[in-house]
């Protein structure tokens, strides 16, 4: 299809990442326009076609991701690169978009100001974890799956299907999609926890 | 707060990916609110939606895109008041009014805010009687493929035994019950799909609060429970 082009060539790494956390710091710190202009052209054309794979044309998903973009902008004060990359706190404003637009609600989350919220003290909590070096690990184990498990989380995020619409689409029994799923899941598990 | 029952991590990344409906969300997002442990397993798969959206396609901009956003950006910031300059870099924290009165609320916000604004506490839920020693008080602003209701079932009382035709999930606030898997107790999930048939009894001397969430109706078995379908809504 027009416009669509597969992006495997570099592997992500932690100083991509932290340039990357660096401008979001810099558009909250000074408003930064360059800075801008660059989170604009890696993360744009990536939310648009995260955009356009939850169906409508590509007209509409340009337009939700100029408006995720401008949220960026917006919402920068709000990113904390001790709790996030870059790539996440990207995505989950991609995600609460779309939820937004194509189901007309909230994406409901936890209030980091909640008075019941129950904080773990132990000191492995959040804090200590680089959060870019934790998201190069994180793609690294996405990577090291066997395509038939990576492809099977991928259309998780990346298109509103089911388990059984993934069955249908993948032309392969529901229990295999949920195998691989589990068997996907105790993967990343192993290499997210020698992080953790 | 002791928590032994959680979210699958099925249904985690599920949330992370933002493909629940928005009643398995709430109570996804309600325990996590009092379980570290599911929050950061959370934020790893939503740093794998991080990951995919780096690694997967990308789709080129439209030529003028970048133009056009920078000129809404000036359009902002010429109107962008001294509301910016408030604020401190990577504030954590939302401007917004902030709920805290004198009163630490019980209720997690996630969960308060799907609430009417009279009901502050579990105490003030206006229950309706659904069967005896079972109340109900159903959430009618929460999307949901099947049904959500907050449950209030008296000591010794058990739920129909029943299955599953899709996903159901309860978080319970207070109380406990026990059933074929375990011991529930405040904070618990209890995350069950289509495989699993189960007869939970409320087992202490106290009240058992559940918030319950289905993405398909409940199959009961037994013709008494199969009566009452209709009129449970779940």
């Amino acid at each position: 299809m027009t416009g669509m082009a597969t992006n495997r060539r570099k592997p992500v790494n932690a100083d991509d990442a932290r340039q990357y956390a660096d401008w979001i710091v810099a558009v909250a710190a000074t408003r930064d326009r360059e800075a801008f202009s660059r989170l604009f052209a890696h993360f744009g054309p990536r939310v648009k076609a995260y955009m356009f794979r939850f169906g409508g044309t590509a007209e509409n998903a340009e337009e939700l991701a100029q408006e995720a973009m401008m949220q960026v902008w917006r919402k920068a004060h709000l990113f904390d690169p001790q709790k996030a990359a870059a790539s996440t706190w990207i995505f989950t404003i991609a995600r609460n978009l779309r939820i937004d637009r194509f189901r007309q609600r909230k994406h409901i989350e936890v209030d980091d100001a909640d008075p019941t919220l129950i904080v773990d003290e132990s000191p492995l909590a959040d804090d200590i974890v680089n959060r870019d070096e934790h998201a190069v690990l994180i793609h690294a184990a996405l990577q090291d799956l066997p395509p038939d498990q990576k492809l099977v989380v991928e259309l998780s995020f990346f298109e509103e299907c089911s388990h059984s619409e993934i069955a249908e689409r993948l032309d392969i029994p529901l229990g295999t999609v949920k195998s691989r799923l589990r068997l996907a899941l105790t993967k990343l598990r192993g290499g997210l926890e020698a992080v953790l | 707060m002791n928590i032994k029952h959680h979210p699958t991590d099925q249904t985690l990344m599920a949330y992370a990916s933002g493909t629940l409906s928005q009643a398995m969300e709430l109570i996804v997002a309600t325990h996590m609110t009092l379980c570290p442990h599911c929050r950061e397993k959370a934020a790893s798969f939503e740093a794998c939606g991080g990951a995919i959206l780096e690694s997967v396609d990308h789709m080129a901009m439209n030529d003028h895109s970048l133009d056009h956003v920078m000129a809404m950006i000036e359009r902002e910031s010429a109107n962008e008041n001294a509301r910016f300059e408030e604020l401190t870099p990577m504030r954590r924290v939302a401007v917004g009014p902030s709920i805290t009165g004198d009163a630490i609320p019980s209720i997690p916000r996630p969960l308060a805010n799907m609430l009417p604004d009279n009901i502050l506490s579990l105490e003030d839920i206006p229950w309706r009687i659904l069967a005896p020693g079972v109340k109900q008080f159903p959430l009618k602003n929460v999307q949901s493929k099947g049904s959500i209701s907050l449950l209030k079932i008296a000591p010794g009382v058990s739920i129909p035994d029943h299955g599953h035709g899709g996903h159901e999930m309860t978080l319970l606030l207070k109380g406990s019950y026990i059933d074929d898997i375990g011991r529930f107790r405040a904070g618990d999930v209890a995350d069950l799909d289509d495989h699993n048939d189960h007869q939970p009894i409320a087992d202490t001397a106290e009240d058992c609060i559940c918030l319950i969430a289905t993405d398909a109706p409940l199959k009961f078995s037994g013709i008494l429970p199969k009566l009452l379908q209709p009129f449970i809504r779940m």
